[in-house]
Parts: structure tokens; C-alpha cells; sequence
């Protein structure tokens, strides 16, 4: 047995299967035991030693060959996995909540499992093809059958399609660089690709206009589960080449433009979010800054830090942003669109809903006392160590994501006179939001509740880890 | 004199049970539970208010304890990994922490045991809800660091936000319990900027060494949570909430924001600002107690009153007396929570009342002494209005005890209450005077004597001329405010305007980039950035 047979082929082939049941909640909870269980395997199981059950012998060997390449699992990804299948059990339990489980089960575990797939193919080269196919699962997720594409649809797909050129021609040209490093024009030239390759994928500044846009057109809920699968395992691919070439690790340039990228996206993510009267826009844009965050902080020094603030912020927007979604999606389900309009005074009918939106968008924002807070605390800390005018635009960008959230509940809570409080949500969905917001209060006071699972990731990164 | 910095203890592991917070905390939050619990299980159950007696007692006794083993720390586990997070959330119990806890747990008592002539004893959810603040309350008098303070700030806030917003009916009542909150987070931003600026030195913030350019904005912070800095009025007036919880929230939440004047070391808040802020504070000073003097009734100038005295208690921080700002911060909980929790006639009781001027007027031995014991440069103009603030509080506070007419009377309460409602009064005062004996830093003072005899005369001579000039007179309800001055809603119309203006502009730019040519304009706005970056490369 192999970790990428069990983290990519069974995910693949539990979504087959999940495509032929008709059923919301058999989906569900198909696509959510499959992905707990691939999260305590990869959590309690090691990899490449021989583990005794009782008269057998199972062994998970990390690579795996297929046509001259090798997919490849080291132990240290085990925790990675587990978080990520663990992230990606509460969209799948949520999915019914939300009444896109026919969809999000098997479509989802196809992306998340190919997105998998790109961290742990060799050469890296190829991974631009497993996150091109992901792109191409992605749209019958987002455009539900008989509906035609909408403008955000066919620009996500250009923007993640323009990305696949450049990181093969990043790949290429890297390879020349490795034979004659002091080259400098081909060195600028490869960095420029990569630069281009990942602009391109992680929507950065000013390519994330797809974002808000998807979020008006399609379903709340599967909107946000790419927000999150998409950055968060193209992050870790970034990450990879970040480790791999001390080169570009070390260059004052890369630096400079990681910061200023991630600046970028922070600040006008931000304020973008002030502006919004939509809800739904107002995630997106805060998905915009979350990944911001996450490219500012690969600027901390010393390395290491940088490494543990990303970490640390995994699970904060993983649970973050499920919180919001499932939120969003019930209240479309009680008014026409998302739109302020439409949504003033829900909160009387929907309370666990609106205080689900109210709070996963404080949570990001970094407002203490939830999950947000304390990666947020480390990176204004780091950041504020080097550079004190960094750390005032990120409290710009912070700024603006409060002002999304103030409005917001301003709007939710706006209700007409003697409007009687009420449980809109079922029991299901109550239980859903419930857990997910004491979670966030949890992470919020305990971050080091989910140490266990974060200490062994900087593993992954033999030099940007140490 | 004796400072909040040497109350801290220098080392931590020495000192014992610090569990004795923690069971403080339990023994107002568990019976809080109970309460909630058994009012959806058993809704008919008898004894909801021995409950909460129960529960509001044992905690005033414990906290009663604490007084025998101070200082005392309570660690959580640290925050890991270990090399992003300096501090670990702690509280800590010691001479500046006391009045403080002591007055909270003084005015649930007195909630409880005041209730018995204000409402119907099978509702137990008010009390729930004020044993809970109360616990909370504690929890942030007691915080020990920034980072314990931020988390039980917003705690204070969200429970805050949740209960007023089931309290209002109307969208516009809605809207500024949003605002007020969102106000609150303000200041909470603020002393996480403090954070960031005291990292950029090269430090850390703590109570112990706030850097000069960070104490400021710890004043700041607190200042705007009081509504002091700038003036308005962080509270909503439409809130079903009027004694009871109401006030145990008003004056809790007021304690958590005022115990970080305390904790402020007078060193770090010299600034080439200070003149200016004492100009603001001065000015929040004469307007919140002008304003108390002419109220119609308690309630009505309740936030007036909260303004007024948390605006002293910026003074005597920005003066470098946080001593006299934990004075002012007891006095306000305990002669403000008696004020206000009396809402039956009685004669005795009206004179009672009569002692929280006697806490509040700085004289000798009171509890608020220490007010004008500055060690900082004070700044000399301001100081005749803030003198003149304190002067219209005190004459307002007497006026507003001394006024019957609008209460209920005892006759028709049972026997018991006739005992309780009394003694839940009496107790608030009692404890304000024996906070100016013993029990903390602060007490036993002297004082500043001319300060507080002027004040005391000034406050005669307003009591005896209330009745004889007709601006003294109280104005009507209605022309008390709930948004607050009008140059301040101007200021507020200006930035919504300057917000409308920047938002247009944000559309426009989305616009084009959303728009049919927007993928050609992304990568023109790419290929700038590109070019841009690449300048300085060789």
C-alpha cells in the first residue's frame, strides 16, 4: 500500500462512486467518514514502517510510480494530510446543511485530491497539470447543470489556465538555472515565470477579480470551499520551491516582492471589503486578504517563523471560512440574493446564521477572542520586528475587513419593528454552526490546542522549517 | 508613593493559591449556568433567586479571601508555539486589582438582593446574565497583560452586543448597539497597536514596561471605550435594560476599560500629547457632569455619569496618578451601582446614598483620596474645570439621592425585602468607605487637601443653589441625547460622506476590472507591478 494510493487514488475513487448516489445525505456522509477517515490514518498511521494488526503486516510506502513518475508522501506530509482531509470532513458533513452534497462530495474530493496530487508529484513540473485539472473539476461544481457559465466562472478558469504556461516554463527554465546558477538574466527570467505562474493562482493583486465575482454567482458554500481548498494547497506548492532553491529563498528581490504582493492583496482586500454590499462579495474579499496574509507572512524573519505562522493559520480559515459559507448559504436560502437589501433584519430569523457570517468574518479579520487572532497576533509581531510601516498596512487591510463585518451586522441586525426572534436553521444546521463557532472560540483562547498536529509540519521544508 | 508598578510582584512562583481567582470566577459563572439550565429544564422551579444569592454571596465572601493572600497570579497554559508568543493569558490579584474585584462582586450582591422590590423573582435570566458579566468582569479587572485584557475585552463586548441586541426593537436602536460595539473594538484595535508599536522598539507590552510611545495609546484605548477620548456616548438609551443587569452591565463593562488606567505606568504616557488629551478629558469632564447635574432622573443621566467619572480617572492617569484611576473606577462601580440600584423610597435609605458623596469628594480617607496625587507634570489649566467636573458630579449625585418623588415606596413590599433592599444598597457604600481604610494600594491617603475642599465646597454651594437658579434646573428627557453632541454628529456625517465618496471610487476601479475588459486591465495592472518591482533589481 502507498500514501498517494490512499491520499489521492481512494479520494478519486470514493468521488466516483459519490457521483453515481443520488442521495444528499448518503453523499454527505460518504464524502465526510471517507475524509475522517483519511485524516486518522494519515494522523495515527506512520509512513514506511511496518505496522502489526494482529496476524498482518501493513506498511504505507510514501512514493508511488505511474508513467516514468513518482507521486511522493513523505512522513512528514502525515500531519499536512490530516488537517487537510480533516478541513475538508466539515465541508463534506456541512454540504447537507447546505443542500449541495450531490455536487460538493464528489466533485470536492476530486479537486482536493488532485490538488494533493500537484504537492506530491516529481518532478514538481507536472503539478501545474494536476491543479489545471482541478480548475477544469471545479467548474461543473460551480456552474450546477443546465445553468449556463457565468462571467466569474469563465474568468476563474482563464486565470487558473493562464497559470499552467507559466509554471511549465518556470519549471524548464529552473532547470537551466540549476546547471549554470550564476546566469543572472536566466535566473530573473525563471523567477518572473514562477512569479507570473503563481500571481495567476493565488489571485493575486490585481487578478483575484474572479473571486467576488464567482461568489455572486454561484452557491455560497461550494464558493468557499474552493476559496479554501484552491490557495491553501497552492501555498504549500509555493512553498516547496521556496525550500528547494537557495537562490530564490535568499533573494532581497523575492523578499521585497513577497511583501509587497502580500501587501497588495492585504490592504486593497481590505478595503475592498469595506465597501461591499453584498455578503457574499464580502467573503470573497476576505478570502482575497486571508491569502494575503499568508504570502506577508513568508517575509517574517527568520524563516522558520514565517513557516509557523503559516501553519497556524490553516485551520483558523479551513474553519473560518466553512463557518461562513454554511452561514451565507442558509441566508440566501431565506432571501432573494445576498445583496444588503435583501438580507436587512435576517438575523431575527436566522440568528446561529447571521452570527455564523458576523464572526467568521471578525475571525478573519484577526478580532481577539477567535480562531483568527492569534496567527494574526504573530504576524503583526513579526512583521512590526522588521518593518513598522508593513505592520500599519496590515492594520489597514484588518481595518477594512472589521468595517465589512460591522456593516454587515449592522445590516443582519436592522430588523423592522417588533420583529419577533426566531430558530430559522433546522436542528442539523444549528449543530453544525454551533460546534463550528465554539471551535472558533476554542482557537481562539487555546491555539495550542491543535499544536499537536502543526508541530511536525515545518518538517516538510528541510531548509525554510529549520 | 506607591505605584501599580511595585505592586506586581517580581516573581510569580512564590506567591499561593492561585486558585483562589479561578474559584471567584466559578463561583459567579457555575450558579450562572445553573440558572440558565434550569430555567429551560425546569421552568417552574422555586428558588431561582437563593440561587443566585447563593452564588453572588459565596463569591463576595471569597473575594473577601483574596485580601489575606494578595498578590496572586493565575496562569494559563502558554500560547505555542513558543517562539511567536511572548505572553501567556494570566490574571493577577494584587493592590490595583482589588477595589476593582471587590466593588464587581459587591454590586452582584447587591443586583440580587435588590431585586426582591424590582421584579418578578421567577425570571432568574437577569441575574444569570449579571453573574456572568460579573465573572467576566473580574476576569478583565484582573488581567494581567495586554493580551489577557484584549481577549476579556472582546468576551465583555460580544456578550455585551448579544444581550443589548435582544434587549432593542427598533432598526435604529439595532444600528447603535452595533456602533457602540464596533466604538468598544476600536479601542481594543488600539492596544493592539500599542503591541505592534512596543514590538518595533524592540520590546514587549506589558504593565511592567509600556514604552512611551505605546502607553498613549493604551490611554487612548481605554479613554474611547469610556467615551471619554473623544467625547461620546458609547450606550444605547433604548434598551429595556434599566436597573439591575442594566447597570451591572453599564458599570462592569466601564471597570474593565478603567483598570488599564491603573495599570498604565505614569512614565509612559508623557508625551508631547498629554496637554492636548488633558484639554479633551477636561472637556468630557464638565460636559458628561454638566449634563449628570440637569438630568432628569438617575437612569437618565446614567451614561452622563459613567462619562463624567471615567473622564476623572483619565485625568488622574494622565496626571500620573493611576492610584487615584483605580479610585475613581471603584467609586464609580460602587457609589454609581448604589445610585442606581435604589429604585424605592425610603428615608434611610435616601440618607445612605448620601454617603457616595462623601466617596466621591477626595477627601481625606475616602476612596478616591488619591485622586490629585499626580507624580507626572500636570497640566495647570485644565485642572479648575476638572475640579469644577467633579464639583457638578458630586451636587448631581446628592441631588439625584435626594430626589423621592420618583421612586416607588416600601409600603407595599413584603417584609422581607423591606430587610434586603436596604442592606443591597447599604452594602455597595459600606464597601466604598472601607475601601478608603484598607485592602489596596490606595488607600489610606491624605490626599491633595486644597484640591478636595475646594471641590467639597464648590459642591455645597451648587446643592444649595440647584433650587434657586433656573439653569440648574433638570432638563427635560427627551433633550438628553442618546447619539450624542451635535458637532460630534457632524464629525460622524463628515466621515460617512469622506466612506461614500472612497466607496464610489472603489466601485468605479472594481467596475473596470469586472467588466468586459477587465482581464485586459488586470494584466496591465500586473505588468506595472512587474516592472515596478523589477526596478531595483540589477
Amino acid at each position: 500500500m502507498t500514501a498517494p494510493a490512499i491520499w489521492i487514488g481512494f479520494p478519486l475513487a470514493v468521488a466516483a462512486l459519490a457521483l453515481l448516489i443520488p442521495n444528499e445525505r448518503v453523499n454527505a456522509a460518504l464524502g465526510g467518514v471517507a475524509a475522517v477517515l483519511l485524516s486518522a490514518i494519515a494522523l495515527f498511521i506512520p509512513f514506511d514502517s511496518a505496522l502489526l494488526i494482529g496476524p498482518f503486516s501493513v506498511k504505507i510506502a510514501s512514493s508511488f510510480q505511474i508513467l516514468g513518475r513518482s507521486l511522493v508522501l513523505d512522513p512528514a506530509n502525515g500531519a499536512l494530510l490530516a488537517i487537510l482531509y480533516g478541513l475538508a470532513a466539515l465541508w463534506f458533513f456541512g454540504s447537507e446543511a447546505a443542500g449541495v452534497a450531490r455536487r460538493l462530495v464528489p466533485l470536492g474530493l476530486g479537486v482536493l485530491a488532485l490538488m494533493v496530487a500537484s504537492i506530491a508529484v516529481e518532478p514538481f513540473l507536472f503539478a501545474a497539470i494536476f491543479i489545471e485539472i482541478a480548475a477544469l473539476v471545479s467548474i461543473p461544481l460551480i456552474t450546477p447543470p443546465g445553468q449556463a457559465p457565468g462571467r466569474g466562472v469563465m474568468r476563474f478558469l482563464i486565470y487558473q489556465t493562464l497559470a499552467m504556461p507559466f509554471i511549465l516554463f518556470a519549471g524548464w527554465m529552473l532547470e537551466g538555472v540549476e546547471s549554470s546558477p550564476g546566469d543572472l538574466a536566466l535566473t530573473l527570467q525563471a523567477a518572473t515565470m514562477l512569479g507570473m505562474g503563481f500571481a495567476f493562482l493565488l489571485a493575486v493583486f490585481p487578478l483575484y477579480n474572479w473571486m467576488p465575482m464567482l461568489a455572486e454567482e454561484a452557491s455560497p458554500f461550494v464558493v468557499g470551499f474552493l476559496f479554501w481548498c484552491l490557495p491553501t494547497i497552492t501555498i504549500i506548492f509555493g512553498l516547496g520551491f521556496l525550500d528547494r532553491y537557495a537562490w530564490l529563498r535568499s533573494s532581497p528581490v523575492m523578499a521585497d516582492t513577497l511583501q509587497l504582493t502580500g501587501v497588495l492583496m492585504v490592504v486593497t482586500g481590505g478595503i475592498w471589503t469595506a465597501f461591499q454590499r453584498h455578503l457574499g462579495r464580502i467573503m470573497a474579499y476576505a478570502a482575497v486578504v486571508e491569502t494575503g496574509y499568508i504570502i506577508l507572512a513568508l517575509s517574517v524573519q527568520p524563516a522558520s517563523n514565517a513557516i509557523q505562522i503559516i501553519f497556524l493559520s490553516l485551520i483558523p480559515r479551513g474553519l473560518g471560512l466553512a463557518i461562513w459559507a454554511l452561514s451565507l448559504t442558509l441566508l440566501s436560502r431565506k432571501a432573494d440574493s445576498l445583496r444588503f437589501t435583501s438580507v436587512q433584519g435576517l438575523a431575527r430569523a436566522l440568528p446561529l446564521a447571521s452570527l455564523g457570517v458576523v464572526l467568521a468574518n471578525f475571525s478573519a479579520a484577526g478580532f481577539p477572542l477567535l480562531a483568527g487572532f492569534p496567527p494574526r497576533l504573530a504576524l503583526w509581531e513579526g512583521l512590526a520586528g522588521d518593518s513598522v510601516l508593513t505592520a500599519f498596512w496590515l492594520s489597514i487591510g484588518v481595518l477594512g475587513l472589521l468595517t465589512g463585518a460591522v456593516r454587515s451586522m449592522a445590516v443582519l441586525v436592522m430588523a423592522s419593528e417588533y420583529t419577533e426572534w426566531g430558530w430559522g436553521e433546522t436542528w442539523v444546521q444549528r449543530i453544525m454552526l454551533g460546534v463550528g463557532i465554539l471551535g472558533l472560540f476554542i482557537l481562539g483562547v487555546f491555539p495550542q490546542a491543535v499544536r499537536p498536529l502543526l508541530e511536525g509540519l515545518p518538517l516538510i521544508f528541510n531548509r525554510l522549517g529549520q | 508613593m506607591t505605584t501599580a508598578l511595585q505592586s506586581v510582584p517580581a516573581k510569580t512562583d512564590t506567591i499561593a493559591p492561585p486558585m483562589l481567582i479561578l474559584i471567584t470566577v466559578l463561583l459567579l459563572i457555575l450558579p450562572a449556568l445553573a440558572l440558565v439550565t434550569l430555567r429551560i429544564l425546569r421552568p417552574n422551579f422555586r428558588f431561582f433567586w437563593l440561587v443566585a444569592l447563593g452564588g453572588s454571596l459565596l463569591a463576595w465572601i471569597s473575594a473577601w479571601v483574596w485580601l489575606a493572600r494578595l498578590p496572586l497570579i493565575f496562569q494559563l497554559p502558554p500560547w505555542q508555539p513558543e517562539a511567536l508568543f511572548f505572553d501567556a493569558p494570566a490574571f493577577l490579584a494584587d493592590g490595583i486589582s482589588w477595589p476593582f474585584v471587590i466593588s464587581l462582586v459587591t454590586l452582584a450582591l447587591s443586583v440580587v438582593l435588590t431585586a426582591v422590590v424590582r421584579q418578578d423573582l421567577t425570571d432568574p435570566m437577569p441575574w444569570a446574565g449579571t453573574l456572568l458579566l460579573t465573572g467576566v468582569g473580574v476576569l478583565a479587572v484582573t488581567a494581567n497583560n495586554p493580551l489577557t485584557l484584549v481577549l476579556v475585552w472582546a468576551a465583555l463586548d460580544l456578550a455585551e452586543l448579544l444581550t443589548q441586541l435582544r434587549s432593542v426593537e427598533t432598526p435604529e436602536a439595532s444600528e447603535r448597539v452595533v456602533i457602540a460595539f464596533s466604538t468598544r473594538a476600536a479601542g481594543i484595535g488600539l492596544v493592539i497597536w500599542a503591541n505592534v508599536l512596543s514590538v518595533s522598539a524592540g520590546g514587549r507590552l506589558d504593565f511592567l514596561s509600556t514604552p512611551p510611545s505605546a502607553g498613549l495609546y493604551l490611554l487612548i484605548a481605554a479613554g474611547l471605550r469610556l467615551g471619554v477620548l473623544p467625547l461620546h456616548l458609547p450606550y444605547t438609551a433604548e434598551s429595556k435594560l434599566r436597573r439591575g443587569m442594566g447597570t451591572a452591565m453599564r458599570l462592569i463593562s466601564a471597570a474593565s476599560s478603567l483598570v488599564l488606567l491603573a495599570r498604565i505606568p505614569p512614565s509612559s504616557i508623557i508625551s508631547s500629547l498629554t496637554p492636548f488629551l488633558f484639554i479633551l478629558t477636561a472637556f468630557a469632564s464638565v460636559y458628561g457632569a454638566w449634563i449628570w447635574l440637569r438630568a432628569p432622573d438617575e437612569l437618565a443621566g446614567r451614561p452622563f455619569w459613567v462619562i463624567g467619572l471615567a473622564a476623572m480617572a483619565v485625568a488622574s492617569a494622565l496626571g500620573g496618578s493611576p492610584l487615584g484611576a483605580a479610585g475613581w473606577g471603584a467609586a464609580l462601580i460602587l457609589t454609581g451601582g448604589a445610585l442606581f440600584q435604589a429604585s424605592v423610597q425610603q428615608v434611610w435609605v435616601n440618607r445612605l446614598l448620601l454617603v457616595g458623596a462623601w466617596v466621591i469628594s477626595s477627601l481625606p480617607f475616602s476612596l478616591t483620596a488619591g485622586a490629585w496625587q499626580g507624580e507626572a507634570s500636570v497640566f495647570l489649566p485644565a485642572w479648575p474645570f476638572l475640579l469644577a467636573a467633579q464639583a457638578m458630579l458630586t451636587a448631581g449625585y446628592v441631588r439625584h439621592a435626594l430626589r423621592p418623588g420618583i421612586r416607588d415606596t416600601m409600603d407595599s413590599q413584603p417584609p422581607f425585602a423591606r430587610t434586603l433592599y436596604p442592606a443591597g444598597i447599604g452594602l455597595l457604600l459600606l464597601t466604598a468607605l472601607v475601601l478608603g481604610f484598607l485592602g489596596w494600594d490606595g488607600a489610606l491617603q491624605v490626599g491633595n487637601v486644597i484640591a478636595s475642599l475646594s471641590v467639597a465646597l464648590l459642591s455645597l454651594g451648587l446643592v444649595w443653589a440647584a433650587p434657586r437658579l433656573p439653569f440648574l434646573n433638570p432638563i427635560r428627557a427627551h433633550w438628553i441625547r442618546p447619539t450624542g453632541t451635535s458637532w460630534l454628529d457632524s464629525a460622524y456625517r463628515g466621515l460617512w460622506s469622506l466612506y461614500r465618496v472612497l466607496g464610489r471610487l472603489g466601485n468605479l476601479i472594481s467596475a473596470a476590472l469586472e467588466g468586459e475588459g477587465g482581464i485586459m486591465w488586470s494584466l496591465v495592472f500586473l505588468a506595472v507591478l512587474i516592472s515596478f518591482m523589477l526596478r531595483g533589481t540589477p
